[in-house]
């Protein structure tokens, strides 16, 4: 059988992508009742630009250890040299306002290992506070209760910051909102919905999307796109079997739904810790390294497109094979890829991010990336 | 008249552990049942509708609830369903005997009240009670069966290789029905054998029921559930109304589900064995499809849509 044939309703994607190197792309209909707004929050007022900043002190490599005054340091001027103002309170408020109720989402899919670091998202907290945002107004939000609980953000942010995890037994549809997703069908699985998380829909009003910087054996690699995506929709461990994985396309379709695209208006990638490869996850060190920086956006096409180099850079210093090589070989089934860098499980897909710029949720161009590097 | 006809549709107990335990029969609810030969006088005597229990009068089914596949290969992970409603659909007149280890009884009991077949469950005596309570609950949803709504007429050939088909369709809430020549009330007639359906692409069932599946269209399909790969649904309707029997094989409760019945159903409500005050929430009806969310559901619901 052929699966195109299987597949149902409108495509997502724009029609010039059927011809091109991915020509089996899915079928996707998206169902949501939310209107993108006047100016989505991707790629938002910053597009194509990057503030990058690095920081030796950032983090200890031996023993991983925050260090909370540079994190602080880093924080404030990323933030002012993304936006041009000389006081971080007021590029803060160019994204926040008192009213607003934010949904800072992070990532623990390799938690304890890699996370978005508490100290980091305590310091986001600190300065949605600055700019009159309550506790009880914050969200600190990801998909598993497993994978938060081990990482007890409690004790890093003030009293009635919420912490929330859509799904608190895995599988569990609760937490989503049954009227907004995207119905796929990619293998002849018999659900064929992913479910935007429920608190994006109905409560938040802002969304600040903290990613790591890794490797991940399905996209290639993992950062704004995938964190937003992934993780804010039920099912879609489905789009990888066997070798395939459908990464190349559902991240940006997914990445795309409103009102997630409109609500997430501010990007921080969290790259204290990276992961070369064996990611998502992280379950020793034997992977992990410290590009010691962190990145700010609006747009997570251009962050995602200089985390990239990072994470394919550090796999050739490494020896590993390119997150770019499609090649059968290195490609073997079971627990191979948690142990050798140069075994993959699927054909990676890090085309994902060039895709999700052709939805036109950033800038893809290297070139037309504009990055402001700042050394403390 | 009435409750006689449904009672016979409520599966019955077979029970062997002697008229020593008639209180604890009794106070689980139950007055008629299947006991050995050689008791049936003295569970007589303590005021039971006592039948003798003749294994030959029966066919004995498979134990029912999911096997976990981890060394399969496939495109999901979803555990295998071991159902017996396949089987009911293509012999409704059978009478079927369950041997079904502890925990395992109400979900007997709801099959064989779902497809309406006559059967007798063997449970275990630790299920005693929590079997009485399934019978009461069937007892108190009970209403005049109305017909089966299906996608599919199937013709049967009473083989192996097509029985396994029905298996697959059922697993992924295809509903048909057993027909002996094409019905055009179905969308969909499938014949193996035929150009259509060759017996080739029937040795292989799963790709068998994908084809189908695929031949049908999602859109049409009477039944959709999301959320879960361990609950099959059958569906009974007439012009006005629909009842879907709702059956979860995995051994634990679903944590929320997310339901899609064709048809455009203002009103909607549900029983739930086990489930306290169970209810439908993020219902709407709109478009000819009826969706609604039950958010726990234990072995069993029946879910009532009226337009």
């Amino acid at each position: 059988m052929e699966r195109r044939t299987f597949l149902q309703a409108a495509a997502a994607a724009p029609l010039a992508f059927a011809t091109e190197p991915h020509e089996d792309l899915p079928k996707y209909r998206v169902v949501t009742h939310f209107q993108p707004s006047a100016q989505p929050g991707m790629p938002g007022p910053y597009s194509g630009k990057v503030a990058r900043v690095h920081a030796d002190k950032a983090i200890d490599e031996n023993s991983e250890k925050v260090d909370v005054p540079t994190i602080r340091e880093m924080m404030s001027q990323g933030i002012r040299a993304l936006t041009g103002d000389s006081d971080a309170r007021d590029s803060w408020a160019r994204f926040f306002t008192s009213s607003d109720v934010v949904g800072i989402k992070v990532n623990c899919s390799g938690a304890p290992g890699i996370m978005s670091t508490p100290e980091v998202v305590a310091e986001i907290v600190r300065n949605l506070s600055v700019v009159g945002v309550k506790p009880d107004q914050i969200w600190i939000y990801e998909r598993f209760q497993n994978q938060v609980d081990s990482v007890h953000y409690d004790r890093y942010v003030p009293a009635g910051v919420h912490i929330w995890t859509a799904e608190k037994s895995r599988g569990s549809i609760l937490g989503y909102d049954p009227k907004t997703y995207v119905e796929v069908n990619f293998f002849g699985e018999e659900d064929t919905r992913s479910n935007l998380t429920k608190l994006v829909s109905e409560r938040f009003t802002k969304i600040i999307n903290v990613p790591n910087m890794k490797d991940h054996g399905a996209a290639g690699v993992t950062g704004c796109l995938k964190n937003i995506a992934y993780g804010d929709f039920s099912n879609v461990a489905r789009s990888h079997a066997g070798f395939k994985t459908n990464t190349y396309s559902f991240v940006g379709t997914l990445a795309s739904v409103e009102p997630l695209r409109s609500r997430t208006v501010l990007a921080i990638m969290d790259g204290l810790r990276g992961v070369w490869h064996g990611g998502p996850f992280s379950p020793s060190r034997k992977f992990r390294f410290y590009p010691k920086q962190m990145m700010f956006g609006t747009d997570p096409v251009a962050v995602d497109r200089l985390m990239l180099d990072v994470i394919d850079d550090k796999r050739k210093a490494e020896h590993a094979t390119s997150v770019w090589d499609r090649s059968m070989s290195h490609i073997k089934g079971g627990r191979g890829y948690d142990e050798n860098p140069s075994v993959d499980r699927f054909v990676r897909e890090p085309g994902h991010i060039e895709y999700a710029s052709r939805l036109g949720l950033g800038v893809y161009d290297i070139k037309k990336i504009q990055v402001r590097k700042i050394e403390i | 008249m009435l409750s006689i006809f449904c009672a016979a549709l409520l599966p019955w107990l077979f029970w062997d552990q002697g008229p020593a335990t008639a209180n604890a029969v009794k106070q689980a609810g139950i007055e008629r049942l299947y006991v050995p030969a050689d008791q049936v006088s003295d569970w007589k005597s303590a005021a039971f509708a006592a039948q003798p229990f003749v294994m030959e009068q029966f066919t004995r089914i498979p134990v029912l609830g999911i096997a976990h596949q981890v060394d399969t290969a496939g495109a999901t992970s979803a555990p295998w369903v071991i159902g017996n409603g396949w089987r009911f659909e293509r012999d409704r007149s059978g009478k079927y005997y369950y041997n079904v280890p502890w925990h395992k009884a109400t979900l007997a009991a709801a099959e064989a009240y779902t497809y309406g077949v006559e059967a007798v469950v063997h449970a275990d005596a630790r299920d005693l009670a929590t079997f009485g309570r399934m019978l009461a609950f069937l007892r108190s949803i009970d209403r005049p069966a109305m017909p089966v709504l299906a996608n599919i007429g199937i013709m049967d050939d009473g083989s192996a290789q097509t029985g396994e088909v029905l298996n697959l369709l059922a697993r992924r809430n295809l509903l048909f029905q057993v027909v002996r020549t094409p019905d055009p009330k179905y969308d969909l007639n499938v014949q193996i054998g035929t150009k259509e359906y060759p017996k080739s692409a029937a040795a292989n069932p799963a790709a068998f029921a994908v084809l189908v599946r695929q031949k049908l269209g999602d859109e049409k399909r009477l039944l959709r559930v999301y959320g879960t790969d361990v609950v099959i649904g059958r569906l009974t309707g007439d012009e006005r109304n629909a009842r879907l029997h709702l059956i979860n094989y995995g051994g634990s409760k679903v944590e929320g589900m997310r339901v899609r019945v064709r048809g455009d159903y203002a009103h909607g409500s549900v029983a739930a064995f086990g489930t306290g005050n169970a209810t439908l929430t993020d219902y709407s009806a709109a478009n000819g499809a009826t969706e609604f969310t039950l958010p726990e559901m234990d072995v069993y619901a029946v879910i009532d849509l009226q337009k």
